[in-house]
């Protein structure tokens, strides 16, 4: 393939793009035309924006575009695209390096830090307001903790040390929800209430999936004959993992996690021709993604209600997280590393989606409800709240 | 070895997983994904064996759904092989528009008044010679034995057309993936073309023959404007598509793969949702990119490199996995029979066809074997006939099914020999190899 026809395909300089001058020559309002921001392709306009709403509109509360027939169908895409993800936050998790295991720490303690404010705040306020949830406070108050701890570094044409470590966090701090959401996903599932040895032993299952199946593909992508069969083996693996654990009512996005580790840690260039090859197909699935998520929300009263707190917990935890995270000699600004991670990028969308899938109740349909409202509202935030400007890197 | 190795891995996951599974007639979105997973993979290791033995790949995505599908070994259950079948439409249309990219009408013009009279001839044989043949036979076969004098001659005539029909899809995605190119291919894609059209015709016709003779009240209902509006507006609706795909791949020219396949999507489903006929429209999309507004550089080929792989593989493995091969126990004494008599009119009507024509030569001698297959179309036409005639038309689907089981297990094969024989195999790359080569030598390593 021509270098030019890899950008087509793979994303990169956009011919119309390039044709629109940049923010600095003037007419500012000329950016909301470059048609890769539109599309949500970057990170300019957060694709959560633009699609959750379109979503909405096309969903059964409105015009039904999206009925719950043709949803039901979607989940298949739904499941890839979790898998999908997973396999993105693993192949981020390459610890070999100093400064990556640095960042990983970092990255979890600020995602522990949110998970557990986030958790706690509202499980108090849950048992103090008596929301009729038709589920545990404690499960729904861990459930939106686990969506308020991701964050994804947005500004991307800022290029400042402290929004280039953000950017490391914003990547690694997936993990850890998503290994918690592995097990949410079995206590969730089952009808009566699940042992913690039971789940531990379900989470185990997921793991083994992921690295059966990302064994298998490991053994594929290298000796494909052609580029056209390593797509199909990679997009075969991705639709496997993320089919089998979804059929098993297991987490699509921890087996997803498991096989991207896999792929890193194992010989080889198998995590590298993934990424290129899920970077050309990941956009139009989480396009997908987020078009059912917007569509499967009721703007009940219990979603109104848990969003706006949400918001305020969720932004006091990542200001609080990032502060703590710099005690792990990350070499940045303590009261700015928060403020870049405002931005709670798709994957919490994304966990509360499946969650849904997995227990379809009034109760979780407002979970899922409050952390899309919570979602867009703190990407408003952060809009507003900038950091101060650092000289580039 | 280290294939064979992930096939036994992807094989015991997929089946501890269905089996594990309490609901095992489980269905909907999980069961489609993990379905797509298994098939793309593992059919294609399965086709990639059966190239070794020199046979085409397409077979061993259908032996990969036969034996992995519910009627044989049952890794897939009953609802995830009918959820495979989400992308028929998708691949037929894909399929088409790829046959439609590769015929130049200048390039065949010479030979298109040959072909055309070589395919009328051999149609026109094969549908009188199989209308009488039933028309003797019929109180000995299993549809619809007690009928006689005018509604058996309109049976009859329905029959034979249906048993006439040829797979455009299959021949066409043999040529594809043997990546064949040469006076055979050609000839094969021209006389499939043509007899789908022609088969359009004469089942319209046999049906509204068949609802008069029967004394439905169907009969005669816009039957002239119904087939202009299929024919016709097929062609202009994939004509109006493909303009705009060759403006967008000409102006645009970004994330071609994702827009093939919406063009895909749109001719199936779109189309099929106004009565189009999806194979003509997409065929007449890919004419006009082709014809009228060739796309520059190569990011056309290598999106259809890059979508048709896929797609073939999850069409075939899907065609393979609801192969009722119950059927043949019911009916097979009696589709055998009637496959030996299709494959040796084939082969009688094709070298009159051909002498007809004046065509001569390897091409035309071995155009037979490209023409045997039966799939998609045939089927089709079957459900219809059913879903008109529910009391004798599903004996006459059992017999159908049957009959496509063998074609698809036996079309295929025949047709890639063929293609080997006419040394038209990997043609297609050797055509476009310098240019490939320097594509290949930009790459990124």
């Amino acid at each position: 393939m021509s270098r030019q026809e890899d950008w087509r395909e793979v994303g990169g300089v956009d011919a119309l793009d390039a044709a629109i001058p940049r923010a600095s020559h003037g007419l500012p309002w000329l950016q909301r035309l470059r048609t890769r921001a539109a599309l949500g392709l970057t990170p300019v306009v957060a694709p959560a924006v633009l699609f959750v709403p379109i979503g909405t509109a096309l969903g059964p509360s409105f015009i039904n575009v999206l009925s719950p027939t043709v949803l039901s169908h979607l989940d298949a895409v739904v499941a890839v695209a979790l898998a999908v993800l997973g396999v993105f936050a693993g192949l981020a998790l390459d610890l070999r390096s100093q400064r990556n295991r640095r960042l990983f720490t970092a990255a979890s303690v600020e995602a522990i830090v949110t998970l557990l404010l986030v958790s706690a705040a509202l499980f108090v306020l849950l048992a103090a307001w008596r929301l009729p949830m038709g589920l545990s406070h404690g499960l729904v108050a861990l459930t939106l903790g686990l969506c308020a701890s991701v964050s994804s570094a947005g500004g991307a044409d800022d290029a400042s040390p402290t929004h280039a470590v953000a950017a490391g966090i914003a990547d690694l701090d997936d993990v850890l929800p998503i290994v918690v959401s592995g097990l949410l996903v079995v206590m969730l599932g089952s009808a009566s209430p699940v042992p913690v040895w039971s789940s531990v032993a379900w989470l185990f299952r997921t793991i083994a999936l992921g690295i059966a199946i990302g064994t298998a593909g490991w053994l594929l992508f290298e000796r494909a004959h052609s580029r056209a069969e390593r797509n199909v083996f990679i997009a075969g693996t991705v639709a496997l993992i993320g089919g089998t654990a979804s059929f098993l009512d297991l987490s699509p996005l921890l087996a997803g996690l498991m096989a991207g580790l896999l792929w890193v840690w194992l010989p080889g260039h198998a995590d590298r021709v993934v990424g290129i090859d899920l970077q050309r197909v990941q956009h139009p699935l989480i396009v997908v993604l987020l078009l059912v998520a917007g569509a499967s929300c009721e703007f009940s009263r219990q979603a109104l209600w848990l969003s706006g707190p949400l918001v305020l917990f969720r932004l006091t935890g990542k200001l609080m997280g990032g502060w703590l995270a710099t005690r792990g000699q990350v070499p940045v600004t303590a009261s700015q590393l928060g403020l870049h991670l405002i931005a709670p990028g798709l994957l919490g969308i994304a966990v509360a989606l499946h969650l849904l899938q997995v227990v379809r109740t009034p109760g979780m349909t407002a979970v899922l409800t409050a952390v899309v409202i919570a979602t867009l509202a703190s990407e408003a935030l952060a809009l507003v709240l900038r950091p101060s400007e650092e000289p580039p890197a | 070895m280290s294939r064979l190795l992930a096939l036994a891995i992807i094989v015991a996951t997929t089946a501890v997983v269905t089996h594990a599974s309490a609901a095992t007639g489980r269905g909907g979105g999980p069961g489609t994904a993990l379905a797509i997973g298994f098939a793309l993979i593992a059919a294609s290791l399965t086709g990639e064996l059966f190239e070794r033995f020199r046979l085409p790949r397409i077979s061993g995505y259908l032996l990969f759904g036969v034996v992995c599908g519910p009627f044989v070994g049952a890794i897939l259950t009953p609802a995830m092989a009918r959820e495979l079948q989400i992308v028929n439409g998708v691949a037929i249309a894909l399929i088409a528009f790829i046959a439609g990219l590769e015929i130049n009408v200048v390039r065949l013009r010479p030979q298109l008044r040959a072909m055309m009279t070589m395919g009328g001839v051999m149609l026109a044989l094969m549908w009188v010679s199989l209308s009488l043949l039933f028309f003797l036979a019929w109180p000995w076969l299993p549809i619809l034995p007690d009928v006689d004098g005018l509604a058996r001659a309109a049976l009859s005539t329905l029959v034979a057309t249906v048993t006439v029909s040829f797979s455009p899809t299959v021949s066409i995605a043999v040529i594809t993936e043997s990546r064949a190119r040469g006076p055979l291919s050609e000839l094969v894609l021209a006389l499939v073309v043509l007899a789908d059209l022609m088969l359009i015709l004469l089942f319209t016709l046999s049906m509204e023959g068949v609802r008069f003779a029967l004394g439905s009240s169907q009969a005669g209902h816009g039957i002239l404007s119904g087939l202009a509006w299929e024919i016709f507006g097929s062609f202009a609706f994939g004509g109006i598509v493909g303009a705009c795909f060759a403006f967008y791949l000409r102006y645009v020219g970004r994330e071609v793969t994702v827009m093939l396949l919406g063009v895909a999507i749109l001719l199936s489903q779109v189309g099929g949702a106004l009565h189009f006929e999806p194979l003509l429209a997409a065929l007449a999309a890919g004419l006009v990119v082709e014809n009228i507004a060739p796309p520059e550089g190569d990011a056309l080929r290598l999106a259809v490199e890059r979508g048709a792989l896929p797609v073939l593989v999850l069409f075939f493995a899907a065609a393979g996995a609801n192969l009722h091969i119950g059927a043949l126990a019911d009916v097979g004494v009696f589709a055998v029979a009637i496959v030996t008599v299709r494959m040796v009119l084939i082969y009688g009507s094709a070298k009159a066809g051909a002498r007809v024509a004046g065509l001569a030569g390897e091409a035309p001698s071995l155009a037979w074997m490209g023409l045997v297959s039966q799939a998609g179309v045939t089927l089709g036409l079957a459900i219809l006939i059913n879903t008109e005639f529910p009391d004798w038309g599903g004996n006459l689907y059992a017999l159908i099914v049957a009959m496509i089981t063998l074609h698809e297990i036996v079309g295929p094969i025949l047709f890639r020999s063929a293609l080997t024989r006419a040394r038209e195999v990997g043609r297609m790359d050797l055509v476009e190899s310098p240019e490939r080569r320097a594509a290949d030598a930009e790459a990124p390593a």
